[in-house]
């Protein structure tokens, strides 16, 4: 059973799903957040558990009481590890506590705005510059700011609030110092009822863009067995802290000396668990499953076998600042083959609107070596089809290109090192001449008038050359 | 066989050469298949199948692992470019106007702080210039392509 608001019916989990309840209202706060009416659809369709996927309410330890006091089995940790590691800056204090190690920095609690910029200016000279504002009821980016320059903190910090305020209704802020030039390694960790908490070793996730991933590997192509020991038995012990049960993932920096630090616990599954699932053959969603229920996870002694890498698929203009875009998914024709996993939320025909993320999917490639799995990326990405809204696809294939994703060497700002001046495309004249071609070659054909396509509608629609073959199956 | 596309550098016009059935420009042969299959032959000897479709005015053509848009322009229609406006690359809302009319800005100069898609978005001056006017408040909403500011 799924719930969507009125502006999601119709999409793809609305059809996968046996049951649908729409939920009221026209803003998110009205429908996706609203844990009243996520309960009573809960209740009218009989439905015994609740799991609350990643975003919206995954990390709100209310829901998680909510949903045990409604007498529902909620998929996830309890409402007090939730709570421990929700709020950054008490997860920050018990991670000191438990003696993992955390990244310098300090903890602002000001409410007041004034009062809250007075300290946090005050608490930026003693942490030193550069450092990164966090909100501690942040994540995904939001409420977060990098300040290079004194001159430019309090700008950063009231925009920080502001984001934060807007975003989680919390607008207390922390500072840390800005590691340079440091790897982002998270360890997944599982831990059952019956007192079993293991990790399933780690993922890099180094590649971000204003700190969203866009490009998740494991294992990490720089990791040696004794770190992963290391970092592996700090993030059981950041888990065991917070009496936690259920899948989490233990976020770290590690700087350049090698030395790691505790960033923060996601306590939820999260979008990049495809490449542990395929390294370890975990099917992590099952074992979040097995544990709601009571039971003992299923899962041996750790094996990672060959190596996996994820990209997100965004509707987004790379080339124009990667700015979030909007259109029809006329063609959206994705790679297939062995070792290519596709976890998407669109297709062919859907609209990209601009109601929510513009994450469209992840591509996941397989392979017995980084490089071969590196190779097996460029060709899905080159074979894979968007048309109708400007994706990052052609972003992602030059990145495969891109030294330090070739040599492994990636850090945090890879991408701002990579393109200080905002990215383009490669020039390929001989293609652009040959697209040019094409599409004075189909408008001459007449091909938009042709509706033989699939999703195609009075001739506007797009014009495909598999769709139209119409083979049928015995 | 003369078509018309929008370009950075203006507008672009095309004229295809017929060799049976097969069309080409500058050394590039385009071999349509039944069914609104394509291949192109290229200048080099790359063979690639090409996929493409129509959105509005715009030819969206992928092959290669690249995808090209061209926007046809119709014979006879002029294309009208705001010179100097700055438009809204989303639907959003205004959470900041950092410049009046009569300012003088620099090229790169934040101009608004807009709100889409839960991230905020700096709206920066494209080039050196004086704001002629500014269309929106602080808290409005926008519509894409709403033109937000002029610039002279």
């Amino acid at each position: 059973m799924a719930v969507c608001a009125p502006n999601d019916v119709g999409t793809m989990f609305t059809e996968m799903a046996d049951e649908v309840v729409v939920l009221q209202g026209e803003s998110i706060g009205e429908t996706y957040l609203n844990q009243e009416q996520i309960l009573q659809a809960a209740s009218a369709t009989g439905a015994t558990a609740i799991h609350p996927g990643f975003g919206f309410l995954s990390e709100r330890a209310d829901f998680a009481r909510a949903v045990k006091k409604a007498g529902l089995v909620w998929i996830g940790p309890s409402a007090q590890a939730i709570e421990k590691m929700g709020d950054k800056m008490t997860a920050r204090q018990t991670m000191r506590a438990a003696g993992v190690p955390v990244i310098p920095g300090e903890e602002v609690e000001e409410q007041d705005e004034s009062a809250a910029l007075e300290a946090l200016r005050e608490a930026s000279t003693r942490v030193g510059y550069p450092l990164l504002l966090k909100a501690s009821s942040g994540g995904g980016g939001k409420g977060m700011r990098a300040v290079h320059d004194p001159a430019d903190f309090d700008q950063a910090a009231r925009g920080a609030r502001r984001e934060a305020v807007a975003a989680f209704g919390d607008g207390r802020i922390y500072i840390e110092r800005l590691l340079s030039g440091s790897k982002h390694i998270e360890i997944q960790i599982l831990a059952d009822a019956q007192g079993r908490t293991i990790h399933l070793g780690e993922r890099e996730c180094s590649v971000q863009r204003r700190h969203q991933k866009v490009f998740e590997e494991a294992p990490g192509p720089t990791m040696t067995v004794e770190l992963r020991e290391a970092m592996g038995q700090a993030a059981v012990a950041a888990a065991q802290a917070v009496d936690y049960v259920g899948a989490g993932t233990v976020e770290f920096l590690l700087a350049p000396s090698g030395e790691f630090f505790f960033l923060e616990m996601n306590t939820r599954i999260q979008v990049e668990h495809p490449v542990t699932e395929y390294v370890t053959g975990v099917d992590i969603v099952r074992e979040q499953l097995r544990i709601a229920n009571g039971e003992a996870m299923s899962c041996g002694p750790l094996m990672i076998r060959g190596h996996a890498i994820e990209v997100r698929l965004y509707a987004e203009d790379a080339a124009n600042g990667f700015l979030p875009s909007i259109g029809p998914l006329s063609v959206f024709r994705p790679p297939e083959g062995p070792g290519i996993r596709l976890d998407t939320g669109v297709r062919e025909g859907d609209e990209v609107t601009p109601n929510y993320d513009p994450m469209l999917a992840k591509l996941i490639v397989w392979a017995p070596s980084r490089p071969e799995a590196l190779q097996k990326m460029r060709r899905a990405l080159d074979e894979f089809v968007v048309l109708g809204t400007i994706t990052n696809i052609e972003f992602l294939r030059d990145l495969c290109d891109a030294p330090p994703v070739v040599d492994g060497s990636t850090t945090t700002t890879t991408i701002d090192d990579l393109w200080p001046n905002g990215w383009n495309p490669p020039a390929a004249p001989m293609l652009e001449e040959a697209s040019l071609l094409a599409a004075a070659s189909a408008e001459t054909l007449g091909l938009h008038r042709r509706s033989t396509t699939v999703g195609s509608d009075n001739g506007k629609g797009p014009v495909s050359p598999f769709a139209t073959i119409q083979r049928r199956f015995p | 066989m003369q078509h018309t596309f929008a370009s950075k550098e203006g507008p672009l016009e095309v004229t295809l050469a017929r060799n049976g059935e097969a069309f080409l420009l500058e050394g590039h042969e385009l071999t349509p298949h039944s069914r609104g299959r394509m291949h192109v032959r290229m200048r080099d000897g790359r063979t690639c199948l090409v996929h493409a479709a129509k959105v509005g005015d715009i030819w969206w053509i992928h092959l290669q692992g690249r995808t090209y848009r061209w926007e046809r322009i119709e014979p006879g229609s002029s294309s009208a470019e705001d010179e100097g406006g700055l438009v809204a690359p989303m639907p959003g809302k205004v959470l900041e106007v950092l410049v009046k009319e009569g300012d003088a800005v620099e090229a790169g100069t934040p101009l608004m702080v807009l709100e889409a898609m839960k991230m905020e978005h700096r709206i920066v001056a494209s080039s050196d210039g004086t704001v002629l006017s500014v269309h929106f408040n602080e808290g409005d909403q926008v519509a894409q392509g709403a033109v937000l500011l002029e610039l002279e």
